[in-house]
């Protein structure tokens, strides 16, 4: 078969997703799942549309014993579980889960059935993210920073070549806005690193950027000798920029 | 609720690092539904509990093959599930039509009595997702053939004869029928 057909390629993802590709097709494109990054793509990409589908399927606990055999299948140790608190509560949240995954879990939860690009495809808009563009002083854009609203990764993308002095790092700091006349001191955020344009990185934020971000009207990057930690005070910024709220 | 997926991404994570206890919380999180799912094409129980169960030791050993970035949680999650469904019933250990002994007839009669017809399945997703008037511009035979063979495992052949059509006109329902509903599913709101 000819397999750089995308139409082909395209069409036995579909029916193997779906389910309906058996026997000898299924080996071989089984088999070519392994050999050919299009083809895990296509079934990658039809997995997300159809098994949205599976969100209305009502959802039933499964007994106890399915957990043990995982446990001694993956080989932990054969020690008895403390009771808990909560576990009363267990059967009444199956129950409940139940309900709500019939009422529609793709309604309440699409996030947890579709890629966040997607998602943001879907409803014609950006997903809720805060989003800095960092300039030098002549108000060059150097750095892209962003990070989705209620998530802890902030990623940096260079917009252009730039370097870290020799024994220095990268601190991306929060410059919260003032209340009643006094300044509040900046916050650090965590280390960027330079990569090739238009590149980027990330770093993990200790809280998420809603709690961080959300009285934060401005960003900056200063060269420091080592992380700054909350309380001290930066050096000089060699960029900075404006934080808004995409939403 | 975003929390919950970057709860269970963030778990997933621990997981390809070997914490067994992430592992716990992705299934307490997770199992219900994904039961439901192996249970409606694999209607016993326990063929139901053997994919779950498989499912969950795939999970805890290439959890590192999961790309955040590419897939949501639930999605892979009901991914791997569903292909250990279907591996049981292709390798036929699940008789639909016959059973060997009287319990198991009415223990089969039963759970199949308790699945949903898959066509509201199909609806009910739909709405679900807002895409109620894109699926209902699909032909009826597709969109039949479409809910019988994702939520029952159906093969082209078993969709055939549930629904008393020749095989080729199914296989070209099915054909038709997902670039149909990937369209709809894929489609603006």
């Amino acid at each position: 078969m000819d397999y750089d057909k995308p139409e082909l390629l395209n069409r036995l993802a579909a029916e193997y997703v779906l389910g309906t590709l058996r026997g000898r097709a299924l080996n071989r494109f089984e088999r070519l799942q392994l050999e050919l990054p299009r083809a895990r793509q296509a079934v990658a990409a039809w997995e997300e549309s159809l098994n949205a589908l599976a969100a209305v399927v009502p959802a039933a606990a499964p007994p106890g014993r399915v957990w043990e055999a995982i446990e001694r299948k993956t080989g932990a140790n054969r020690t008895a579980p403390a009771p808990r608190r909560w576990d009363w509560l267990r059967p009444i949240l199956g129950v409940a889960l139940g309900a709500v995954l019939t009422l529609g879990l793709v309604q309440l939860a699409p996030h947890l059935f579709f890629s966040l690009d997607r998602l943001a495809q879907r409803e014609q808009a950006l997903p809720q993210s805060y989003v800095g563009l960092l300039t030098d002083a002549n108000n060059v854009p150097h750095l892209l920073v962003s990070s989705t609203r209620h998530g802890t990764r902030v990623t940096v993308k260079s917009l252009r070549p730039w370097q870290v002095p020799a024994g220095k790092v990268a601190q991306v700091w929060a410059l919260p806005r003032a209340v009643d006349g006094g300044d509040l001191a900046p916050v650090p955020l965590g280390v960027a690193v330079p990569t090739k344009p238009p590149g980027s990185t990330y770093f993990e934020l200790s809280a998420n950027s809603e709690q961080l971000l959300s009285n934060v009207p401005r960003l900056a990057v200063s060269f420091e000798e080592r992380p700054a930690t909350t309380g001290e005070a930066p050096s000089a910024y060699v960029f900075s920029g404006f934080c808004v709220k995409l939403w | 609720m975003p929390e919950a997926s970057e709860l269970l991404r963030d778990q997933l994570a621990r997981v390809a690092l070997g914490d067994r206890a992430a592992l716990r919380k992705v299934y307490e999180a997770t199992s219900a539904h994904l039961f439901g799912v192996a249970l409606r094409i694999l209607r016993r129980r326990e063929l139901a509990e053997d994919a779950l169960q498989e499912a969950f030791v795939n999970v805890w050993n290439h959890a590192g093959s999961y790309r955040a970035s590419q897939a949501a949680p639930m999605t892979w999650l009901i991914s791997i599930v569903r292909n250990k469904a279907l591996d049981h019933l292709r390798s036929g250990q699940v008789q639909l039509t016959e059973s060997l002994d009287a319990d198991d007839e009415h223990e089969t009669k039963q759970i199949a009595d308790e699945r949903p017809d898959p066509m509201q399945l199909l609806l009910a997703a739909a709405d679900a997702l807002s895409i109620r008037a894109c699926l209902e511009a699909i032909e009826a035979s597709q969109r039949q053939s479409l809910a019988l063979a994702y939520y029952h495992g159906y093969s082209h052949s078993e969709v055939a004869e549930h629904l008393r059509a020749p095989l080729g006109s199914v296989k070209a329902w099915i054909r038709r029928g997902l670039e149909r509903l990937r369209k709809c599913l894929d489609g603006p709101t």
